[in-house]
């Protein structure tokens, strides 16, 4: 799956940028509107499916205990400060920039939907931003698991629950899996929410 | 405005899933992953589109990379921080 989110992107983008040369405005409405809502309602719709249809994902939850909800929650705060912190530097808008570090990795989701509710630069950032946070906890595990054993954990973000489990397993150790699993869980059924009520407060 | 209904609007499919899971908990009905898998070619293509139509955010798109890299920065920081905090407060 994921060896083909970057193609498709890229394909988007040259198909989009032909059309704005050479085609008419009617597929460019098409694509960026009626695709683009109906995907993202069909894929928040299967997610929100999914998360409660599975039985063993809200088991793992409950086995550990509720302390082990503080980690998805540290998570959450350092990525909106880290969000707050960097609009301050930029001089950008701040509530924006929570709304990008918001997707906590989970860039195909967050890409579109801050896209829709910020603005499509907002969205191109949110896209950018969470990739190479997913690309960078994969890459850079083995490295950042000795400053602590729990930092690609929260680096990850929303990942930890699946594509970069196996890579923080396998460095972190195999005690990780429950915080690992369910801080990835918990971030990924907040990204949504946490998206939307920032571009709430922030109209 | 509109700002506000779409942001309702997209917590509707949301919870609706959510709903309809819960409540077919335990039965198969069809092979969801593929169909996710469909959503986000799809969603991801479509953003691509109008990323590549829109000739003014091409042209800032490399002030968007440095965007990138300091938001990110900070994010990564910040995580790693507090999640150090949090440790050190109950021993997780």
């Amino acid at each position: 799956m994921m060896k083909y989110i970057l193609p498709t992107l890229a394909l988007g983008i040259l198909a989009g940028y032909l059309n704005n040369s050479f085609g008419t405005p009617l597929l460019n409405t098409i694509f960026s509107e009626h695709v683009f809502n109906f995907s993202l309602i069909a894929l928040l719709f299967l997610m929100g499916l999914l998360f409660a249809a599975d039985k063993q994902s809200m088991g793992q939850i409950r086995k550990a205990k509720l302390k082990i909800l503080l980690f998805p929650l540290a998570v959450a705060l350092g990525s909106l400060s880290g969000g707050f912190i960097g609009g301050l530097i930029l001089r950008i808008d701040m509530l924006a920039a929570m709304g990008v570090c918001a997707g906590y990795g989970w860039y195909t989701l967050a890409g579109p939907l801050v896209g829709q509710l910020f603005g499509l630069e907002w969205g191109a950032l949110a896209f950018i931003v969470n990739f190479l946070r997913e690309l960078f906890t994969t890459v850079a595990t083995a490295i950042v698991v000795k400053v602590d054993k729990y930092a690609p954990i929260a680096m990850g973000g929303a990942t930890t629950m699946d594509t970069t489990l196996p890579i923080i397993m396998h460095y972190c150790g195999q005690d990780t899996l429950i915080i690992a699993f369910s801080s990835g869980f918990t971030l990924t059924m907040a990204a949504p929410f946490t998206i939307t009520g920032l571009s709430l407060i922030a109209h | 405005m509109s700002g506000l209904l779409d942001a309702a609007i997209l917590l509707i499919p949301l919870i609706t899933g959510m709903t309809t899971g819960y409540l077919t908990r335990g039965r198969k009905i069809f092979n969801a992953g593929k169909v996710v898998s469909v959503a986000i070619l799809l969603l991801i293509f479509s953003l691509g589109f109008s990323i590549g139509s829109n000739t003014e955010l091409l042209a800032v798109m490399p002030k968007v990379g440095m965007y990138a890299i300091v938001l990110l920065t900070m994010a990564l920081f910040f995580s790693t921080l507090f999640v150090k905090a949090v440790r050190k407060l109950v021993k997780i």
